[in-house]
């Protein structure tokens, strides 16, 4: 199977032999260490906010390959046991590094995106990804711009199968989101702006009405 | 995104103006009641979203407990398991639907009421009534898991490329036990048994016996006539599995490589 210039792009970040690595994890699943293979990606997706939500194709393809070649999901348990110890350790890495902090969880939500079992999103990882989201909305983490980024653009990409899988708890959510953008007084102004837009994106069904689009994108000629 | 311009509030925001006063459900949450002043910290804090003490839960979603958690699953296990119950109810509508199917060649049967069709989904009398499937998840898993195992082997991978589907004979092939069909547990767990004994015949030569297999390919037609009978034996055990045992046991000591060629040789004879 060859490389598709998407997965050629995303892995441009990785050093030559990592590359390697990952373009015959791609190919042949079968003739590498499939562990050492995931784990190469969440140490990446860890460190790159672009890999960390693009990786979630790569895996994707991975897991694909092996179950096709082998009929075996080594990777993929890899996988996401190797993540679910990084979200054990969410709130440590947060304290040490917001940038970490961020990419992990747009690592998380992109596997949540991809990996689909029998196309339909995995069960496992609902719970995990709110709690992630519950986290950002949390008033500390509101008054930084990354962190309120890092909500949206989640919500954008994946709030709709989200809310499929557990409406309550995203009633739950956006209620915290209206709270933050009312009430907190650190927000800051961007910081309103995306609140403001994802509050709408989600009254208008997941995506946004015409006029709000034309409110929140077009450019404004002085 | 051009901010500055679109963003108006900044600095002259009034929060305050307009807002409701009173309670609303959210109240007892926020650090700040409506009217903007700091609400007193004792009111109960509810687990996770509204708590701004420095209490943090471990979760927001999931239930809290006192101390570690016994059945702490992990996800790579978590998935699978998932993916074996989507897999099993998915076999289950196809299998229905193939049922349903079978259902309307009715007319059809009744001319040709002498066949045999190995299939059977098309013989009214093995195929269960649609009332009559083992619907039962816990017992589909499991079953399915049994069936993985042996699937999973070598000698399964070589019989489904020895013999394809369409060449197959009952009694002389090995057939998947059908994990829809109600049987008790001991039937079913014999029948696996029977099945896994069954595939073994197509287990890769080993290194030491394989002089041995080359004499045997040479003169089949003396060993055959004996080794028919017990062969014979171990058939009939999967229609009744009570009555099997002794003469199963006797034909997997006697033989563990040659029952493939056997067959074969069987196949060819009768043809």
């Amino acid at each position: 199977m060859e490389t598709s210039s998407k997965e050629e792009y995303t892995i441009q970040s990785f050093d030559l032999e990592t590359q390697k690595l990952l373009k015959t994890a791609l190919k042949d699943p079968g003739s590498v260490d499939l562990e050492k293979v995931s784990n190469v990606i969440v140490d990446q997706s860890l460190k790159d906010q672009i890999f960390s939500r693009e990786a979630g194709r790569i895996c994707y393809t991975i897991v694909q390959a092996e179950a096709k070649q082998t009929n075996g999901n080594v990777f993929r348990r890899n996988l996401l046991n190797r993540l679910q110890q990084e979200f054990k350790a969410r709130e440590e890495t947060r304290k040490r590094s917001t940038q970490e902090w961020v990419c992990l969880v747009s690592f998380i939500c992109n596997i949540f995106d991809y990996l689909k079992v029998n196309n339909m999103p995995m069960m496992a990882l609902v719970h995990p990804v709110y709690d992630c989201l519950f986290r950002l909305a949390q008033s500390d983490a509101l008054k930084n711009e990354e962190e309120v980024d890092c909500l949206v653009l989640q919500l954008h990409r994946i709030g709709d199968q989200l809310e499929k899988m557990n409406l309550q708890l995203m009633d739950e959510l956006f209620n915290l989101l209206r709270d933050g953008f009312l009430l907190q007084e650190d927000l800051s102004s961007m910081g309103h702006l995306l609140l403001l837009e994802i509050l709408e994106f989600r009254a208008g069904g997941w995506t946004l009405s015409e006029t709000a689009q034309k409110y929140y994108y077009s450019e404004v000629t002085d | 995104m051009s901010t500055h311009q679109k963003y108006r509030y900044e600095n002259d925001c009034k929060p305050d103006e307009n807002r409701k006063k009173g309670a609303s459900r959210w109240s007892h949450c926020r650090k700040r009641g409506a009217d903007g002043n700091l609400r007193k910290s004792h009111e109960v804090e509810e687990p996770g979203k509204c708590s701004q003490s420095s209490h943090r839960p471990e979760s927001f979603t999931t239930p809290e407990s006192e101390g570690p958690v016994s059945r702490v699953k992990n996800w790579g296990d978590e998935v699978e398991a998932e993916e074996m119950r989507s897999n099993v109810r998915r076999d289950m509508h196809r299998y229905r639907r193939r049922i349903l199917e079978a259902d309307f060649p009715q007319r059809d049967r009744k001319i040709s009421s002498g066949s045999s069709d190995s299939r059977d989904s098309r013989d009214s009398k093995e195929s269960p009534a649609k009332g009559d499937l083992e619907t039962d998840e816990t017992t589909l898993i499991r079953r399915q898991k049994q069936i993985n195992y042996g699937k999973n082997t070598l000698a399964y991978d070589r019989y489904i490329k020895d013999v394809p589907k369409h060449m197959r004979q009952p009694g002389v092939h090995p057939k998947t036990p059908n994990k829809f069909k109600k049987y008790s547990r001991r039937s079913w767990d014999q029948q696996i048994k029977l099945w896994r004994v069954k595939l073994h015949a197509w287990d890769p030569p080993a290194e030491e016996g394989s002089d041995l297999q080359q004499i045997e390919e040479i003169d089949l037609g003396e060993i055959m006539d004996f080794e028919l009978d017990v062969e014979c034996s171990a058939d009939t055990g999967s229609q009744c599995p009570t009555s099997s045992g002794a003469s199963l046991s006797l034909a997997e000591d006697s033989f563990t490589g040659t029952p493939k060629k056997m067959m074969k040789i069987e196949d060819t004879e009768m043809l």
